[in-house]
Formats: C-alpha cells, sequence, structure tokens
C-alpha cells in the first residue's frame, strides 16, 4: 500500500507538469504515425522468384511477372533462400520453377510451379498476378506444343509462331498450380515485426529515461526522508518503479490499439500481447530504477538511458530484426539474447507468427520476469548503498 | 504513544561509531534521553551532530555501537523502532512541487495513517506550522522559513515518541526562528522527547533540559545547563571584536596571568579568563602591544560557550 501511495505522489507530479501530459501521449502517437510510414514503404509486394535450372521458359516467366505492375521481383539462387526469406517477411511470396520445367513440359507431361506465401498474408494482387502470367505462359507452351505435333516444325520453331499468334488464341487452362502449403509461419508480416522491435525499442527507452524522477526525489532528500519512515528501501524503489510501469502500460497500449485499429498490425492474442507488453513494462521499470540508484544527476540519467535503450535495442535485435542477419550465427543470437528485448520480441513472434498460447509464451515471460527481478535486486542492493553508507 | 524502555528511557545510545574514508566523523558518541526530556547537542559546524543523528534514525550504517529506541533496536532495516522517531533533517527534504497538504499527507501514508485520521491529522499540523492558509500553494513558492516549518510539521505527523530535529533554524529569518523555537517548546511541554541540534548556544539555553557538548566526534561535557557552567568555574568569557594581527594576539593574550584560552573568532578573539574586571586594563595593553586594534569588549558570565571554549580551545563560532 506504501508503495502505491509513492507511485501515485510520483504520477501526480510527473503529471503536474503539463508538458508531461502531451509527451506521455505524444509519444506512442509518433510511434503508431512512424509505423504507418514504414507499411507505406513496405507497400508494394514482393515476389520472390527462383529458377533452379534458367532456361528460355523460366526466363519468359520472369520477364513476364517483371512486366506486371504493382510489385517487385527478387530472383533468389535457391529453393531454400526462397522460402527462408517469405518466413522472415522479406518478401510477401514466392514463385519456384522446379528443376527440368522445361523439358517436362516439352516432353508433354504435367509440371508444377511451386508457389510459397505465408497463409494470413492473403496477398490477392500477387496471387492474381501470378496466375495470369503463369495461364499466359502455359497458353504459349500448349500452343507451342500443338503447333509441333501438327508438324510445324521444332518446338523452339513453334513457339516462336506461338508467340507471334498468342493474341488470337483462346486461352487453354492453367497448368501450374500454386503449392503454397499451409506455412509454420502463419503470419507474421513485415509490417507486423516493425511493429513489435519499434514498440519493444520505445517502451523500453522512454520508461528508462524515467530513471531521473528517482534521482530527483533523490537529490530533494525526500527518498532518504522516506527512508526514515517504516518504509523499506525495496517499498520505495517498488513504488517508484510502479509510477513508470503505469506510464509505460498506457503508452504501449495506445500503441496497440492505434496500430490495430488504423493500420491492421496483428498483436496476436490481445490478452497474451497485453502481457507480454506488461511484463517488458515491468523490466524497463526495473532497468529505470537501477539506473535511477546508480546515476549521481539528471544529466548522467539522461545520457546513459540514452545509451542503454538504444545499445540494448540494438544489440537485442529491436532496431534491425535479427533474421536481417544473414550470417545469424549462434553467438550473434547468443548476445542478442543478453538483452531482455530479444526475449519479448521472441514472445511476440510466437503470440503473432505462430499463434502462440500462453503456454508456448510461458517460457519467454519467465526470463523477462527473472530480468525484472534481478533489476529490482540491484536497483534496491544500489539504492540503500547510496542512502546509507 | 509514550512508549519507553525498562529503563523508562526514550532513546538510548553508546559508543556509536562512524567513519567516511580516513575520516573520524563520530568517535563513541553515546547518551540517553528520558520521556519528555530535551536533549540538546551541542556543537559547530562538522562536529559530528547529523552523522550522528542519522544513525540515531536508522538512516546511517555505523561501524559500532548501540542505538534503541522505546525499547527496539534501530538499524537501517528497522522499520518497527522507525515508528517512534519522526526526523527533521538539516536540509530541506520536500517536494517542492507539491503543497504542504501534500507533502504532509505523503509522509502520513508512509507512517501508516489512513483516511479520516490523517485528514484530521494533516489539519492540525498544518495549524500548528502555521501553514493553512497557504496548504494548497506550491511548496516552492514559499518563503525560506515556511519552507522550514513545513519541514518540520511533517516529523511531527504520527506524533513521535521521539522528535528529532537537526539545526531547524538555520538560515532561517528571525521571526519564523522564533516560531520554530516556541513550537518545540511546546512539544516538549506536551511530553514529546526531543533530540535537538545546533550550534546556537542560546537555543541550547533556552529549549534543552540537558545537553551534550560534542567535538570532533565525541561528547565532551553533558547535563543540565547548570552543571555545564559550573564546569567552566569563576571564569568569564571575553569577547574582542578586533583587527589586526588575531593570531600573534590570540597567542600572547593566552600568556598572560588568569587568561585560560583563548582563540581567533571571525570578528575578533575570545577569552577566557578568572575575574575577568580585574584583568581587563593588562588584556588591551597586550593586545595593543601585539599589533591588534581593539574595537569593542564585552564581557559574559560563564556560559555555555565559555564551556566549549574551555572544552576545547576553540570558539564555538568560528
Ligand atoms: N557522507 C559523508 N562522506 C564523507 N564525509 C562526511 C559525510 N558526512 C559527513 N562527513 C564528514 O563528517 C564530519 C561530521 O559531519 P556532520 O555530522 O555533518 O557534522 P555536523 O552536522 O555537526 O556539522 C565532517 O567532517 C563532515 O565533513
Ligand atoms: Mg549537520
Amino acid at each position: 500500500m506504501k508503495a502505491v501511495a509513492i507511485a501515485e505522489v510520483s504520477l501526480r507530479r510527473f503529471f503536474r507538469d503539463r508538458s508531461n501530459i502531451f509527451s506521455v501521449f505524444l509519444f506512442p502517437v509518433i510511434l503508431v504515425l512512424l509505423l504507418g510510414s514504414m507499411q507505406g514503404g513496405a507497400s508494394n509486394p514482393r515476389l520472390g522468384f527462383n529458377a533452379e535450372t534458367p532456361d528460355d521458359l523460366s526466363a519468359g516467366l520472369l520477364d513476364g511477372l517483371e512486366a506486371v505492375d504493382g510489385f517487385v521481383v527478387i530472383e533468389y539462387d535457391t529453393e531454400a533462400a526462397t522460402i527462408r526469406a517469405v518466413e522472415r517477411g522479406e518478401i510477401e511470396a514466392g514463385l519456384i520453377v522446379p528443376a527440368g520445367f522445361a523439358s517436362a513440359l516439352q516432353a508433354g507431361g504435367d509440371t508444377e510451379l511451386r508457389y510459397v506465401s505465408r497463409a494470413k498474408d492473403g496477398l490477392q494482387g500477387i496471387d492474381t498476378a501470378i496466375r495470369s502470367v503463369v495461364a499466359r505462359q502455359s497458353t504459349l507452351l500448349r500452343t507451342a506444343r500443338f503447333a509441333e505435333q501438327q508438324g510445324a516444325g521444332s518446338f523452339e520453331n513453334a513457339l516462336a509462331m506461338a508467340a507471334e499468334a498468342q493474341i488470337s488464341l483462346p486461352p487453354v487452362e492453367v497448368v501450374a498450380t500454386s503449392s503454397g502449403e499451409p506455412f509454420a509461419l502463419a503470419g507474421l508480416g513485415q509490417f507486423d515485426i516493425w511493429s513489435q522491435t519499434t514498440l519493444v525499442l520505445f517502451i523500453f527507452l522512454t520508461t528508462l529515461q524515467g530513471a531521473a524522477a528517482l534521482v530527483q526525489s533523490r537529490r530533494y532528500g525526500v527518498t532518504r526522508r522516506m527512508i526514515s519512515t517504516p518504509t523499506s528501501v525495496r517499498t520505495v524503489l517498488f513504488g517508484e518503479g510502479l509510477s513508470r510501469l503505469a506510464i509505460a502500460l498506457v503508452q504501449g497500449i495506445v500503441v496497440f490499439v492505434g496500430t490495430w485499429l488504423i493500420f491492421g498490425v496483428d498483436w496476436g492474442n490481445p490478452l497474451l500481447a497485453l502481457l507480454v507488453l506488461a511484463m517488458f513494462a515491468i523490466v524497463s521499470s526495473g532497468a529505470a530504477m537501477l539506473l535511477g540508484a546508480v546515476a549521481s544527476n539528471d544529466q548522467q540519467a539522461g545520457s546513459l538511458g540514452t545509451m542503454f535503450g538504444l545499445g540494448l535495442a540494438a544489440l537485442g535485435g529491436a532496431m534491425f530484426p535479427l533474421a536481417a542477419l544473414e550470417f545469424l550465427s549462434t553467438t550473434v543470437w547468443r548476445v542478442a539474447h543478453i538483452t531482455p528485448h530479444a526475449w519479448a520480441l521472441e514472445a511476440f513472434e510466437e503470440l503473432v507468427g505462430y499463434n502462440g498460447g500462453f503456454a508456448e509464451i510461458a517460457g519467454f515471460l519467465a526470463i523477462l520476469a527473472g530480468y525484472a527481478v534481478v533489476f529490482f535486486a540491484l536497483g534496491t542492493w544500489r539504492l540503500r548503498a547510496v542512502l546509507t553508507r | 504513544m509514550n512508549s519507553t524502555t525498562l529503563t523508562g528511557f526514550v532513546l538510548e545510545c553508546s559508543g556509536i561509531r562512524k567513519k567516511f574514508g580516513d575520516l573520524v566523523a563520530v568517535d563513541g558518541v553515546g547518551f540517553h534521553i528520558a520521556p519528555g526530556e530535551t536533549y540538546g547537542l551541542l556543537g559547530p559546524n562538522g562536529a559530528g551532530k547529523t552523522t550522528t543523528i542519522s544513525i540515531i534514525a536508522g538512516l546511517l550504517e555505523r561501524d559500532a555501537g548501540e542505538v534503541s529506541i522505546a525499547g527496539e533496536v534501530m538499524n537501517p532495516q528497522s522499520t518497527a523502532a522507525k515508528r517512534h522517531v519522526g526526523l527533521v533533517p538539516q536540509d530541506l527534504a520536500i517536494y517542492p512541487d507539491l503543497d504542504a497538504r501534500e507533502n504532509l499527507r505523503f509522509f502520513g501514508k508512509l507512517y501508516g495513517m489512513r483516511g479520516a485520521e490523517l485528514n484530521q491529522r494533516v489539519d492540525e499540523v498544518l495549524e500548528i506550522i502555521e501553514l493553512r492558509d497557504r496548504a494548497s500553494d506550491r511548496s516552492e513558492e514559499y518563503s525560506g522559513g515556511m519552507k522550514r516549518r513545513l519541514n518540520i510539521g511533517i516529523g511531527l505527523l504520527h506524533r513521535p515518541t521521539l522528535l528529532i530535529l537537526d539545526e531547524p533554524t538555520v538560515g532561517v529569518d528571525p521571526q519564523s526562528r522564533n516560531a520554530i523555537l516556541e513550537s518545540v517548546e511546546q512539544l516538549g511541554e506536551q511530553g514529546m522527547a526531543v533530540l535537538y541540534t545546533t550550534h546556537y548556544m542560546e537555543e541550547a539555553e533556552r529549549l534543552c533540559d540537558r545537553i551534550g557538548i560534542i567535538d570532533q566526534g565525541t561528547i565532551r561535557a553533558e547535563g543540565t545547563q547548570q552543571e555545564l557552567v559550573q564546569l567552566v568555574g569563576q571564569r568569564d568569557r571575553v569577547r574582542l571584536v578586533a583587527t589586526g594581527n588575531l593570531t600573534a594576539g590570540a597567542a600572547a593574550l593566552g600568556n598572560l596571568a588568569d587568561v585560560d584560552e583563548s582563540a581567533v573568532t571571525a570578528d575578533g578573539i575570545d577569552l577566557i579568563v578568572k575575574a575577568a574586571h580585574n584583568r581587563l586594563p593588562e588584556i588591551l595593553a597586550a593586545a595593543t602591544r601585539t599589533g591588534v586594534s581593539v574595537a569593542g569588549v564585552d564581557v559574559d558570565t560563564a556560559n555555555l560557550e565559555a564551556l566549549f571554549l574551555h572544552l576545547t580551545g576553540r570558539a564555538l563560532r568560528e
């Protein structure tokens, strides 16, 4: 209860400064807008294209796709690279031309193009475009084979003739079936990832700035005076941290709701997402209290807060997704997971990307709780030393 | 709330010792305070008053010594003992961006007060510290004296068994100072035990039932004002308001017959002299000889300042 009294006074003082009311809500709004602009940048869907054994036919397909407006085609060397890029949200979909595509067609057999996309990202635009290009290409091929059978010379010859005549020929049928199997990554779009990483970065960064509030209380001599009442150092730190947590939660919820309503960002199960946010906000508050106990003045708290706020975010993959590092080695992974950011992002990815439930994120929540306990314990230890030595 | 120990004391402490690095700030301080008693720690700046008080209030770890308050052992973790103490720190410890009522309510809650009891007590305290009219103004807008009074009010909220005041009148205008001293007198009369530190002799003389004279971390003498003054014997304090070579002058005067102590002060030289009225002409002549020009002479019969000079060879206020 005393912690609540301390948190209440801390918030009262915080909001007494009108500019703080503004900035508390300004931050999430800017964040939402920032995310909106990122969505704009990613608005041209990207299609990966991979031909195992490039030939005239696959080249024709590629040309046809590139000629279509409204999406960007990126070539990949291997099928695996294409699929991985889809998984990571680097591209929205991939089209894979299997080895021996041309010869299979020439032999008159049935063959398949493999189309990979994330189920949820339902890219109508790409789907339709691919289907129409493939349909046109297959019509061409069928016509050529038909011409060849009618004695028009070689297949190549017939194909050239067919290309000239195709406009007047009726479409035969679409042979290529898109084989976008139900994918493990249910729906982690590039924009969803950006929303998660940016939220994690900003919550930690802004909450860490709250260390200055504790530094100020200390400077006023009020923190010390609190210790002269029957109130433990732990309770004091907990109370101050509680006020930071409340602010972080409000900000996080504004970001959730804003991005979801305006830009349709998927945060997975809302209650579980809130739980991850809350746990990460607790960790951030703990870090802020540790910093507030260590820093000797406002400026130091501010600059250290910015340094750690940005540094840990970069390290933990909250600035550029870790997956973007092509050399995703275990070392990189280990180093990244020194930060609480990496764990919070994993939890979000589990929620959004794999439709995870509580059981799937419980481990990440427990690890985050561990960070919070460590930060608060170190903060209490440090503050007690500062005040009573 | 008049909890006392088996021995009947509100505060008992002994052998308190505290080092900051190589500096021994407090070296074996011990004393006790009975219920309703006002005890003064009188000593110059840097004597160790604040350090002693911080240890007694459970704000500071000690290197050695015992402190118990109303029978509860006091240390920084001891919330039980802290319940009995109201601390008024030397430096202001209030939120400048909150008003008096908000500051009082906040600390009231930390002392475990709630609801109607808290509201009523906050009103009472606002009355005592005469801040009722300004209770809703931010404390940063207050005068120095008003801030001090609020600082004191916070310590009174929960009607502590022991009220500790650390130099509450430093930097306060004379009117506010008098109001503060009157409040402390009243609290003492109402039966609150008070531990009061000061470097003003007059305050200690006016307020305190017993006084400990502290210097360089140790209590040099202790007793009622009368007991202490008797320690100086039939000696008077002669205060020369003077300019010139004060150091040489003090040394020369210290060698005169019947002059026990001599010390340089901010505006001249202080002397402890047996039967001063007999020795004044000689003192003035000796001063002139050593190149000290005397602008005024002030003779006090024995008091605490004389005692301090006698005990330490230095003036209370340098
Ligand atoms: N936190 C501290 N660190 C180092 N030295 C200190 C600290 N607090 C007090 N001191 C030193 O201890 C001595 C006693 O200080 P203090 O108790 O504040 O004296 P007083 O209150 O009588 O003026 C002084 O020499 C002071 O400089
Ligand atoms: Mg002091």
